[in-house]
């Protein structure tokens, strides 16, 4: 059964929780990541094209948030994540994405002004 | 009665599964209840990795994938 819930944070709280050492995974495509990155020391990049085979990379006894551009892949990749066996409270959603959080200023590699709104993983 | 849900957020991919299923249906005789569910938390918690996604008593079938109505026909029995 489908009787849990996906825990969600917004950037700010994402921003906050780092000193923590919460390990972040971008689920964009490598070309996505290329132009435009999030900052921060813990972070890897697992495309959600190859998140099925790779998800074994994701370490399941840190604390993980997961990213992407507007929040939905990345959610998408959460659930993918529980339905496979992470902890529900260690596996958490950033809503709002990589838009929101160049938004609120916090720090980025590449170039801000190309930024790139995919939603969603819908229809490949 | 058995439970069809269509996951996917609005695009033609998922407005074509989920017409299709219906179609289906129609085909069918017992009870069927088809559902489209578009709230991305909802259809996060099948586990799907892309869209649409075909659930057919709670079970996630398919992701990515537009099956034609005889493929349902034969998946719904």
């Amino acid at each position: 059964m489908n009787d849990f819930k996906i825990n969600e944070i917004c950037p700010t709280t994402t921003f906050n929780k780092l000193k923590e050492g919460i390990l972040l995974v971008d689920v964009r495509e490598k070309d996505e990541v290329g132009k435009l990155s999030f900052d921060v020391p813990n972070i890897i990049n697992i495309p959600m094209s190859e998140l099925e085979t790779r998800y074994n990379e994701i370490p399941k006894n840190k604390d993980i948030v997961m990213v992407c551009t507007v929040g939905e892949r990345s959610l998408l990749a959460t659930g993918f994540l529980i339905k496979n066996g992470y902890d529900v409270n260690k596996v958490t959603n950033m809503k709002l994405g990589l838009v929101r959080w160049v938004e609120r200023g916090f720090s980025t590699k590449g170039d801000t002004l190309n930024i790139e709104v995919k939603k969603s993983s819908c229809c490949g | 009665m058995k439970s069809v849900k269509v996951l996917g957020p609005g695009c033609t991919k998922c407005k074509n599964l989920e017409k299709n299923v219906r179609d289906a249906v129609a085909k069918l005789t017992g009870n069927y209840k088809v559902e489209k569910i578009e709230d991305f938390q909802e259809m996060a918690k099948y586990g799907l990795l892309s869209s649409p996604g075909l659930v057919i008593d709670e079970k996630l079938i398919s992701a990515g994938k537009v099956q034609s109505v005889e493929e349902l026909v034969e998946l719904l029995k």
